[in-house]
């Protein structure tokens, strides 16, 4: 088969422009930093500004490796949910995983004007915004995996899913129009989503859950091909459906999860690589697809970053409006110069 | 190289003995019902079911719409659970195979539409291969002789690179019967493999069935609305009427006047010198 | 409420960048009477006053920024006729019954002795003037439900002689409702003033309601004298502290501008504000690696937003600890001047008194100018 071997000279393209990338954005931002001195900072050499090293070293490549780690993230479990609803339309967030981790962040910040004060300020550090975003999509998965294993039908999960998601976005609405304002705010920028908040601490962490998500879709591969043909062929090839749609739900939870309880809920990018990537690669074998739109993603995500930080600048873009507006019409235009939606 | 040479002989020599051992049922259904369960109550749709498919037969499943063709079939292929009575696949109860095993006893050729044809040709056909291959989907080399033979037998080698969305319907149904061959089991199942195809892809389908049960001794099941095509093709048909399932070889069923039961007579009748149905003038 | 307005702009500004527009402060060349006498108003851009023999009219221009339309309340003594003009509300004065909406407008009540008139407010949990406290905790101040969603059944129950409101833009169904219910509607439009003073000299609106214009005039001038004064004060300074403020939520800082009202403050405490050259009205959305780069070597950090403590500040993001400021603990925060429920004061006392604002930063600025006064507003962090 050719699959893989076919594919080798766009995989090495697209990780020389994920390398080029990863360097444009971090030489890239609103401080003005000599190529000179990036290359020392980066073999931790001499630097003339002692702040420029520090900008390099502890802003900038954390928020590159965020982005990319969000991007893949992102796209694989947009893939794994389109594969898995056959739907276009799905995305990572439509088992409401993202309205899971709101809830949680709401709960967190908004919390405390309507539970009185139980959190303390200092609790909604960043790490306690994670742990909050984490365990609110952990609470809504608990609740999607339990109706999965009742549900035989995939499409009645989806919109299961999306019932789930309707209700913890009301109750977080219930919680903003109770909040204070200061709350209301805190929460709105976090709802923004943003790369740039990572120490090197919490990359770590993020970084092992990606990959655990990211090998759990791995471990599905093969499952993932026989959906292509639909759940009742995919049984008739020996696959256990629950289980497979168990491990793919919880790769999805896993990737989605991490990226909302790290960086907020990012938009579009899970929606948009896979069908970016579909249209450029032209096949939908996920052995091919998976490691494409890892990179698609990361590349993306990157391109968006650069550009949110509006090098030269002192002012920044919300990231969330950058993916939208750079992101839409690339798959616009290639949807519509293929004249054809290959899905 | 040693090990799939001996694989290889084996094989050969398990369709040997499939050959001659006539005795050998790939299916047998025994007193089946099927339909569904709602709220604890039994829906029958179709009972008394009995037959045995030997090796190498082409069987046909003919009646009216809304018989229960499909649902017969999506119970023989565990798609739903039956109601009463017993299936065997080679002599072991349905019920003890595991999916695993069970994919690679029986493949099935669906009526429903597969959900993404972004992918080519001879990556479809491979997938017939997942029971098989490890845990990441890879392919040995015992596989991609499967795979082509699988493509040869059904005349595919022209568009094994095409993708399916390019592929007319025709086509696409030799992919799908390519599919379940290279699957490689000795049963397979299709549900109304000739619809939506003109009549002169719906007679090549069967014949390439008829062809492929022959050459390859495998026991191929498959409903259809072609009653004359099946008649003159088959090894043995199931009539499905009403009330009665009637199994048989198509020569005797037409002397016993069965397809005679399958529609009411005001519209159309059966011709039993040309095995067709003729309209009444 | 008052925090709400403050949230409102800084997303205005954000989503606009720069809403810099030189509002028209134009006098109320439409009263042509021989009697009519203009009320003094020097720094508010957003209401004049005028009065005759026959009653006052308060004209509200600026409601909100960039507001297209203006506001006619005229006041007659009680009993007296009222007059054939057009007008938006007719109120008779002095009034026994208020109703307020921000907290912003709580002080000026207080100042003007007249916090006994008021008889509820939205969200009554954050207010921390100790009068209107006492008041609340005695039932006297009713609550009357959450921010802009005024529970109106209470209010029309209640029957002020006029609700004081504020609304970001021209769409306000609360407002819409209440006075369709027969209660007169103020708006008051001192978030929306930009200069200290000019949000110090609302005093002036409230006071026609009550009859006490002069009261509030001597108030304002004493403010506005105390203001000039230390303004001068600082001026005479040698040093000038680079200053920065703000924080950042997740990866982007919120700086005031130069020409907003933090930033004017900073300007007139003599200081070399590090973004003094910035236009607009509200908050810049800088990008952290700018901030480090101009503000790293910065003498004093004040104003760190939500912040309280240097614990705080290293719980949320390491990159702070890299300031000066924050290795020479030279941050200073207003949020740690709280009331009885945990308000933070300068949030509802600061626009009143510009005065003790703009001394705390001299102080904090220039320790030796003015040794005597202790801090009020601001705080250095813990």
């Amino acid at each position: 088969m050719k699959s893989a071997k076919a594919y080798r000279i766009s995989f090495f393209i697209l990780v020389f422009i994920l390398i080029l990338c990863l360097l444009a954005n971090i030489s890239m931002g609103s401080v003005s930093i000599p190529v000179k001195a990036i290359f020392s900072s980066l073999i931790n050499g001499e630097v003339e500004k002692e702040s420029w090293k520090y900008i390099i070293l502890n802003y900038r490549i954390p928020k590159a490796l965020t982005a990319i780690l969000v991007g893949s993230g992102l796209s694989v479990s947009g893939l794994l949910m389109q594969t898995l609803f056959r739907n276009p339309l799905a995305g990572p967030f439509v088992l409401g995983i993202s309205s899971g981790a709101s809830l949680g962040v709401a709960i967190l910040i908004m919390g405390t004007s309507v539970f009185g004060t139980v959190f303390s300020m200092s609790l909604i550090s960043s790490t306690g915004i994670a742990v909050a975003a984490s365990l609110g999509s952990f609470l809504v998965l608990m609740a999607v995996l339990i109706v999965a294993s009742k549900v035989r039908d995939t499409m009645a999960l989806l919109i299961i899913g999306l019932m789930f998601g309707s209700i913890t976005t009301a109750i977080v609405s219930v919680l903003a129009y109770f909040s204070n304002t200061e709350k209301l705010q805190q929460y709105i920028f976090w709802s923004f989503g943003s790369l740039g908040n990572l120490s090197w601490n919490q990359l770590l962490i993020f970084s092992i859950i990606s990959v655990l998500g990211i090998g759990l879709s791995i471990l599905s591969l093969k499952n993932l091909n026989s959906l292509l043909l639909g759940e009742n062929y995919a049984r008739s090839l020996g696959m256990n459906l629950k289980k497979s749609r168990f491990t793919i739900i919880i790769a999805t939870s896993i990737l989605a999860g991490s990226v909302t309880a790290f960086a907020g809920p990012i938009a579009f990018i899970g929606l948009a690589v896979p069908h970016l990537t579909k249209q450029i690669f032209i096949t939908n074998n996920h052995k091919v697809l998976v490691p494409a739109v890892i990179l698609y993603g990361a590349i993306l995500m990157l391109i968006c970053d650069t550009i949110a930080q509006l090098p030269h600048s002192e002012y920044s873009l919300p990231i969330n409006a950058i993916t939208s507006i750079i992101g839409a019409p690339v798959v616009i235009w290639l949807l519509v110069r293929k004249k054809k939606m290959v899905f | 190289m040693v090990v799939s040479q001996e694989k290889e002989n084996g094989v050969l020599i398990k369709y040997f003995i499939i050959k001659k051992n006539l005795q050998h049922s790939v299916l047998k259904v025994k007193d089946l019902s099927v339909g569904y369960s709602v709220r604890g109550k039994d829906l029958i749709i179709a009972k008394d079911i009995n037959f045995s498919l030997q090796p190498g037969e082409l069987i046909g499943i003919v009646g009216a719409n809304g018989v229960g063709k499909s649902t017969l079939l999506r119970t023989l292929a565990k798609i739903q659970p039956k109601l009463n009575g017993e299936i065997e696949i080679n002599g072991k109860n349905i019920l003890k195979y595991k999916p695993l095993e069970l994919a690679s006893e029986l493949s099935l050729v669906l009526t429903e539409k597969i959900p993404s044809k972004n992918i080519t040709v001879i990556e479809l056909i491979a997938l017939g291969r997942q029971p098989y291959t490890n845990w990441i989907g890879a392919l040995n080399k015992n596989d991609i002789r499967k795979i082509k033979e699988a493509i040869a037998l059904v005349n595919l080698q022209e568009l094994e690179n095409k993708k399916c969305y390019e592929l007319s319907d025709g086509q696409l149904q030799k992919v799908m019967i390519s599919r379940a061959l290279a699957q490689d089991t000795s049963l397979i199942i299709l549900d109304e493999p000739t619809t939506h195809l003109d009549i002169y892809h719906k007679a090549y389908i069967l014949k390439i069935l008829k062809k492929i049960a022959f050459e390859t001794g495998k026991t191929i099941l498959f409903s259809s609305h072609e009653i004359d095509l099946a008649i003159q093709l088959c090894d043995k048909m199931l009539v499905m009427s009403k009330n009665k399932t009637t199994f048989g070889d198509p020569c005797s069923l037409i002397e016993e006047g069965k397809f005679n039961e399958l529609f009411p007579k005001d519209l159309i009748e059966f011709d039993t010198k040309t095995g067709s149905f003729r309209v009444n003038q | 409420m008052f925090q709400y307005k403050y949230f409102s702009i800084c997303l205005i500004l954000m989503l606009a960048f720069t809403g810099c527009k030189e509002k028209k402060s134009s006098s109320s060349k439409g009263v042509r009477n021989s009697d009519v006498e203009l009320v003094d108003i020097e720094y508010a851009k957003g209401f004049t006053i005028s009065k005759n023999s026959q009653y006052t009219s308060i004209d509200v221009l600026g409601p909100w920024p960039n507001s297209e339309e203006s506001f006619k309340y005229v006041l007659i003594p009680k009993g007296a006729n009222a007059p054939q003009i057009d007008y938006d509300a007719l109120i008779e004065v002095p009034i026994d019954k208020i109703v307020v909406t921000s907290t912003t407008h709580i002080p000026a009540l207080e100042a003007l002795n007249e916090i006994d008139k008021l008889v509820g407010f939205p969200d009554t949990k954050y207010v921390s003037s100790e009068a209107a406290r006492k008041r609340i905790d005695n039932g006297e101040i009713i609550e009357l439900g959450m921010n802009e969603s005024i529970n109106t059944e209470i209010l029309i129950d209640m029957k002020p002689d006029v609700v004081v409101g504020f609304s970001i833009n021209s769409q306000n169904k609360t407002y819409d409702a209440i006075q369709r219910s027969g209660i007169s509607v103020a708006y008051n439009g001192d978030w929306a003033e930009e200069t200290p003073l000019g949000k110090a000299e609302w005093i002036k609106f409230f006071a026609p309601f009550f009859g006490k214009e002069k009261l509030a005039d001597s108030i304002f001038n004493s403010i506005e004298k105390e203001y000039q004064r230390v303004k001068d004060i600082a001026k005479k300074s040698k040093s000038r502290p680079t200053v920065f403020s703000g924080a950042m939520f997740k990866d982007v800082w919120y700086m005031p501008t130069g020409e907003s009202w933090a930033g004017q403050f900073l300007k007139d405490a003599n200081a070399n504000y590090l973004w003094k050259e910035t236009k607009g009205t509200g908050s810049l959305a800088l990008n952290f690696e700018s901030v480090l780069e101009k503000a790293k070597n910065a003498d004093i950090w004040l104003g760190s937003s939500q912040f309280t403590s240097y614990a705080e500040l290293d719980d949320s993001n390491p990159h702070y600890s890299l300031f000066d400021a924050y290795k020479n603990k030279n941050i200073y925060t207003f949020s740690l001047t709280k009331g009885a429920t945990g308000g933070i004061l300068y949030y509802e006392l600061a626009p009143n008194r510009p005065d003790v604002v703009l001394k705390d930063i001299i102080h904090i600025l220039h320790p030796e100018l003015l040794p005597n006064h202790k801090l009020f507003f601001f705080k250095p962090l813990e």
